[in-house]
């Protein structure tokens, strides 16, 4: 084996395997294939979904909710933080709200955006917004916050003014933290987009899975579900090639 | 007299209480122009809020510092500093870190780039400009900052125990060359540092310095009739070493 083809075999046994086991168990009959199908058989609901254009109408609905919330969440969670971060009397007094609503799950405030913005795209949009926000805000403050002291007392020592020295030291030492948090917002991007799209939606990947299950097609819950997962990967891969991109330096 | 310390004194508050902590007191010192003076004392002596003073980042609670007669008002470029822990930017590479204390000045970039890679070859840089920090020895890391500090060209330049944390041998080179780099430049240098030998080394005054509160308890003169060979093993150097480390010691005896 060469070396290239081994580390694409290690780097997939795992996923080989469980794969394996969802074809098998159910044609064993070890567990019921009414309620988990043979993989074959989700794959081929899949491919059917696939043909008919159903999934790409979905996938669309879905990614253009789960972007429009995450870039909205980054235009504004990165300046607030930036400003709540350089301002330290202003951390100190919003810190204990922040602390709040970090520990309140966003989705418990579903029925409140709900209830506020209708059942439409406003909502949902809103919610996704909402939940994006919180890591990006969080890890902003934290990157402003926790810049070294010392390249700040030497930026100061060269006479650098206030907003030279935010330009300077403090932007560019706040990246790899604010990335982290923008990694952190993608993942909640696609958790929330599911739940919010199973209340009220009439397209989407999350609406999909919840009509398939309540019209007991099972097969094509299963192949609604893989498109998901392979989506919130695929979301992730690309925000952690970005986020190296963007801080090489931090390999001390 | 480049640099004036009259009867300076600092105190801090305590926190949670009334009081405050004087960390130096009735501190005077000259500074002459062009010259390397070392200050030696105990960890906790004030050494380095001295130099915070200096360069103009606190203010000190009495007395006045002077530079060229005129009392410091503020950070300025007309000073450099070298710290123990380098400050350098870890997003730029050794070269632009050069240029950052250039930026601050103002210099167009062209100048600046140029600037910057006459001060990393002076440091013997030439080839690592495009290195980031931590692809740097700590010993490298030292000479980028010193590049820095020396690019935007600064009458003084104040180090606040620059090589502590490196190696003894990358240490002793980098004294030899910072001793050359002196003497090429014709800067000012006011060198922090609790090594004796260092100071003795280094310093052609050293300044030692007391604690609790910090003041200046003697400056002497350090001078050898040749710097040729291994200067440490000179008797005369081990005389100035042994009176500041008496000094030093009588120090450290508990007054009751």
């Amino acid at each position: 084996m060469t070396a290239v083809a081994r580390r694409a075999f290690r780097a997939s046994a795992a996923i080989v395997l469980l794969a394996a086991v969802w074809e098998t168990l159910p044609r064993l009959g070890a567990v019921n294939p009414v309620f988990l199908p043979p993989l074959t058989e989700v794959l081929t609901a899949w491919y059917d979904l696939l043909r008919t254009g159903q999934l790409l109408d979905h996938t669309q609905a879905s990614l253009l909710r789960s972007l429009t919330g995450f870039a909205l969440a980054i235009a504004t969670a990165i300046p607030l933080g930036l400003l709540i971060g350089w301002y330290r009397p202003l951390a100190g007094f919003l810190n204990p709200v922040l602390e709040l609503f970090r520990n309140t799950a966003a989705l418990a405030l579903l029925p409140v955006f709900v209830l506020i913005l209708g059942l439409g795209e406003t909502s949902k949009v809103a919610i996704i917004l909402y939940a994006c926000s919180w890591p990006i805000l969080l890890n902003t403050i934290a990157g402003v916050r926790n810049v070294d002291p010392l390249l700040v007392k030497s930026a100061r020592s060269m006479g650098l003014n206030a907003a030279r020295l935010f330009q300077k030291v403090i932007l560019p030492a706040a990246v790899p933290t604010v990335f982290t948090g923008i990694r952190l917002a993608g993942a909640y991007s696609i958790l929330v987009l599911i739940a919010a799209e199973m209340v009220g939606a009439k397209a989407g990947l999350g609406y999909l899975i919840n009509y398939a299950q309540l019209n007991f097609r099972v097969t094509d819950m299963y192949a609604a579900i893989i498109t998901i997962s392979v989506l919130g990967l695929l979301f992730n891969l690309s925000l952690v090639r970005l986020e190296r991109r963007f801080s090489t330096w931090r390999t001390t | 007299m480049k640099i004036q310390f009259r009867d300076v004194g600092k105190e801090f508050p305590v926190r949670d209480s009334d009081h405050t902590f004087p960390a130096l007191s009735g501190v005077t010192l000259d500074v002459r122009e062009g010259e390397f003076l070392t200050l030696v004392g105990p960890s906790g002596c004030g050494k380095s809020t001295l130099l915070d003073l200096l360069s103009g980042l606190t203010e000190p609670t009495s007395g006045e510092i002077l530079i060229d007669g005129a009392p410091v008002e503020g950070p300025g470029l007309d000073r450099g500093i070298v710290f123990q822990q380098y400050a350098l930017l870890p997003w730029r590479t050794a070269l632009a870190n050069v240029e950052f204390g250039l930026e601050a000045k103002g210099v167009p970039r062209t100048e600046r780039r140029e600037l910057a890679r006459h001060y990393l070859d002076l440091v013997g840089l030439r080839d690592f400009e495009a290195r980031y920090p931590h692809e740097l020895s700590g010993g490298m890391r030292q000479r980028v900052a010193i590049a820095r500090s020396l690019a935007f060209d600064p009458d003084i330049l104040l180090m606040d125990e620059p090589f502590a944390a490196l190696d003894a041998q990358t240490r002793e080179s980098l004294q030899e060359e910072l001793l050359r780099i002196w003497e090429a430049t014709g800067k000012t240098v006011v060198f922090i540092t609790h090594g004796i030998d260092e100071a003795v080394y280094l310093g052609q005054r050293v300044a030692v310095m007391s604690a609790g509160p910090g003041r200046i308890r003697t400056v002497l003169d350090v001078s050898f009739d040749s710097r040729e060979g291994d200067l440490r093993a000179d008797p005369r150097f081990g005389e100035y070493r042994h009176e500041i480390w008496t000094l030093l010691r009588e120090e450290a005896i508990p007054v009751g």
